[in-house]
Order: structure tokens, then sequence, then C-alpha cells
């Protein structure tokens, strides 16, 4: 009984975190397309929300990746899970209130290795499926995507570097619609394959799914409309840093940002590997900005960011880790995860009553 | 001793991300670039150069629009 108690919380949480992780990452999908004036905010979101849901049914390698190759399932609990998920959600809110558009991704990842060494040890961690399959990925996607949208914005001004502007930045606002639909595909193909392998893990931890298996449908189905809904609910101030703050962008910018994004996602997708939609994203942006001049980045804004982006996986890791602490002091049944999840809650109410009591934040755009 | 990097697959992604992220963007400027120049081309009155810059930017746009396709079906093969 304690374990299906246990297990319908998992769910629930890790839906609440895919939630946050639309909402937190709409940005990266959005913003491109709304600062340059391609798509209007709301047109630009609902989009995105469409396409992340339907992004969500295209492939599973990514959550095959999350389920088996981090940390060792024989070892995790769903207790374990949940306080993984636990410390990603509160990651995602606290970069969110300061504006950050840091990896949801590695917040998840993050918080579940945490909290697997606070359970059993180091030996719950696969260190060679952490290094190969997250760290150096993440490493080399920035990079990747910064190169790709840098080489492609120079030689995209050679080449239209001489027409009118008027009809170039026509001609560039419609192909973001495409290049903003195909990220936002990435992006749900990429990022609710995480929440579909964490719940996977949950079941398999659980004993209703044998190791190794595919996430069942229900667990799809769910994991797309969670992400779609917190994208279409929109995370405005992190559209507002990805879209103006890091650099004042052109729609030729925004066009070679989102193709260079969209481009390695796709690319990492194909290979199973689960990099951080956020850092290629806003990569691809520091690169679009740089290949044109490079002192029109930001460079104090694009440091702020790449900080969030290191502290993230210890950050998310130390939470999962105090959580499934706190879980523990309550023995091994309901009663621990149940009090976090109302204790989690409490302060994220709190939190928005006080952030509505200073004013709501300024859409961008 | 376990394989810490699928060098290979990693490699193979480099490669992917870039053929398909410059290609794509250049390819898709060459497009906008026709469409201008048809546009000019066509207020100088020069129909041949002007069909021909026109048939440059449809060609281009279909390319952009197949590779966009082709993704699609990569990533979920």
């Amino acid at each position: 009984m304690d374990s299906d108690v246990i297990l319908v919380i998992v769910v629930c949480t890790a839906l609440a975190f895919d939630f946050t992780n639309g909402f937190h990452d709409t940005a990266n999908v959005v913003a491109t397309s709304i600062s340059t004036g391609a798509a209007r905010p709301q047109v630009a979101i609902g989009m995105a929300a469409l396409l992340n849901f339907a992004g969500a049914f295209i492939s599973i390698s990514v959550a095959a990746t999350v389920a088996q190759d981090v940390v060792n399932a024989d070892a995790v609990t769903p207790t374990v899970v949940f306080a993984g998920l636990i410390g990603a959600i509160a990651w995602n809110l606290i970069t969110w209130s300061f504006g950050l558009p840091s990896s949801s991704s590695h917040a998840l990842i993050g918080g579940v290795v945490g909290s697997s060494v606070a359970a059993v040890g180091f030996d719950a961690v696969i260190a060679d499926g952490l290094l190969g399959k997250v760290l150096i990925p993440a490493l080399v996607a920035p990079i990747l995507a910064f190169a790709v949208a840098g080489v492609a914005i120079g030689l995209v001004y050679r080449v239209v570097g001489r027409q009118r502007p008027g009809l170039v930045t026509r001609g560039f606002r419609f192909g973001q619609l495409i290049s903003g639909g195909l990220l936002a595909l990435a992006h749900g193909t990429n990022d609710a394959q995480k929440t579909m392998g964490i719940i996977t893990l949950a079941l398999v931890a659980n004993g209703t799914l044998a190791a190794g298996s595919d996430p069942p449908l229900w667990v799809i189905v769910s994991a797309a409309a969670a992400i779609a809904l917190g994208t279409y609910s929109g995370g405005w101030r992190i559209i507002r840093t990805t879209g103006t703050r890091i650099i004042k962008m052109d729609a030729a910018q925004g066009f070679s940002a989102q193709g260079a994004g969209s481009a390695v996602i796709l690319a990492s997708t194909h290979f199973g590997f689960p990099l951080s939609t956020t850092h290629v994203i806003n990569g691809g942006v520091m690169g679009a900005g740089a290949g044109k001049r490079v002192s029109a980045v930001r460079w104090g804004v694009a440091g702020n960011i790449v900080t969030a982006w290191i502290l993230t996986l210890p950050a998310a890791a130390a939470i999962g880790a105090l959580t499934y602490g706190v879980t523990a002091i309550f023995g091994g049944g309901a009663l621990g995860p149940v009090l976090v999840t109302l204790a989690s809650l409490s302060l994220v109410v709190v939190a928005f009553a006080r952030r509505l009591h200073r004013g709501a934040p300024v859409p961008a755009g | 001793m376990a394989v810490v990097v699928e060098t290979k697959e990693l490699l193979q992604t480099i490669v992917a991300s870039v053929v398909a992220g410059v290609g794509i963007t250049v390819v898709f400027s060459v497009a906008i670039w026709g469409a201008a120049r048809f546009a000019d081309l066509r207020r100088n009155d020069r129909p041949l150069a002007a069909g021909a810059a026109a048939a440059l930017a449809g060609l281009s746009l279909a390319v952009t629009l197949g590779a966009v396709a082709f993704g699609i079906v990569v990533m979920s093969a």
C-alpha cells in the first residue's frame, strides 16, 4: 500500500517537474522568434506548446538513457526518484526566479544522482554513463551550437548583406516560423523524454515494470501533455533574458540561432545523448551575436548563465540528497514523501504569493 | 574497461550538426537572396535574369523544407 502511495506521489511530482520544464524552457523555443518580431508572443507560445506535445511522441531513445544509463536501477527506490525530482523542481524554480535559463535536464539528472548517493552511496551512480552520456555532451553541445551559429551568421551576412534590409528581415522572420517550429518539436522530443525516463525508472523500482522496459503509452501521453501545458503557461523572465539580454538580435541572427539549435538537438536526440536544450539554444544565441561582432554579446549576462549551468548539477544533487535525508527521517513509508510534498507546495505558494504581492513581471516582446 | 565516450556517435553528432546547421541556414539565405534579386531585376525590366533568380530562390526554399522533413524522419527513425 505504502509503495503504491509513493509511486502515485512520484508520478505526480514527475509531471509537476515536466510542467516546470516546459514553463522554464519555453524561452528556448520562443524567445528568438518573439524578440525579432517573427511571431506574436501568444502565437509563438501556443505553437510551441502544440509542437512540444507532438515532439514527445517521436522518439524514446533519450528516455532510455535517463532510465538506464545514469543511475543503477537496482539501487533506486521510488523515494529516491521522488527526492531527485524535488531537487530538480527546486533548482528550476530558483533559477526561474532569477530569470536564468539553466538546464532542466541537468537539474533532473543531478537531483536523481544526489538522492541515489544519499540513499545507497556512490555505487548507485553509473559513472561511465554520467560522464559519457551527460557531462561530455553537456560540454560539447553549447560550444557546438555557438560555433555553428557563429559560422552560419557570418556566411548569411555575406550572402544577403547587400540586399534591401526590409525584404531580408521579412524573409528571415518567415524562416524563423519554420526553424522555431522545428526547435519546438526537437525540444518536445528531447525534454519530455526525460520525464518519461524518470517515471519509467520509478515504475521499474516499484516492480510495476521489468528492468529495461520502454515507457508505457500512458507515460508518454501524460509527459507530453504536462510539458505542453507548461510551455503554454510561458516563463516570461527567461524569455526576456534569452531574447533580449544576451544580444540585441536581428531576424537573421534569430534564424541562425534557432537553426543551429535545432540541428544540434535533433542530431544528439538521434544518437541518444540527453543534452540540455537550454545550453544549446543559448549557445546558439551567443554564437549568432559573436559571429556578427564579439562585443555584441553581453558577456556579463552570458557569464551569469554559464555559472548557473555549472552550479545546476551539484546544486540539484545537494537538494535531492537533502530531500532524501528528510524523507528517511520518517522511515521508508509514504509519510516522508507526503510531508515533503506538502512542505514544498506550501513553499511554492508562499513564494508565488510574495512575488504577486510585489507585482508580476513584464512580458517581453 | 567500458568505453566512457561513444566517440564515433559523438563525432557523427558534431558532423551532422555542422552540416545541417550551417548548410540549411546558408541555403535558406540563398533563397532570400534569390527573392530579393528577383524583385530588383523584375523592377529593372530584366525578365530572364529575374526568372533565374526566382528559380534559385524556389530551389533553395525546396531544399530547406526537404532538409527539415529529412531531419524529422531521421530523428524518428
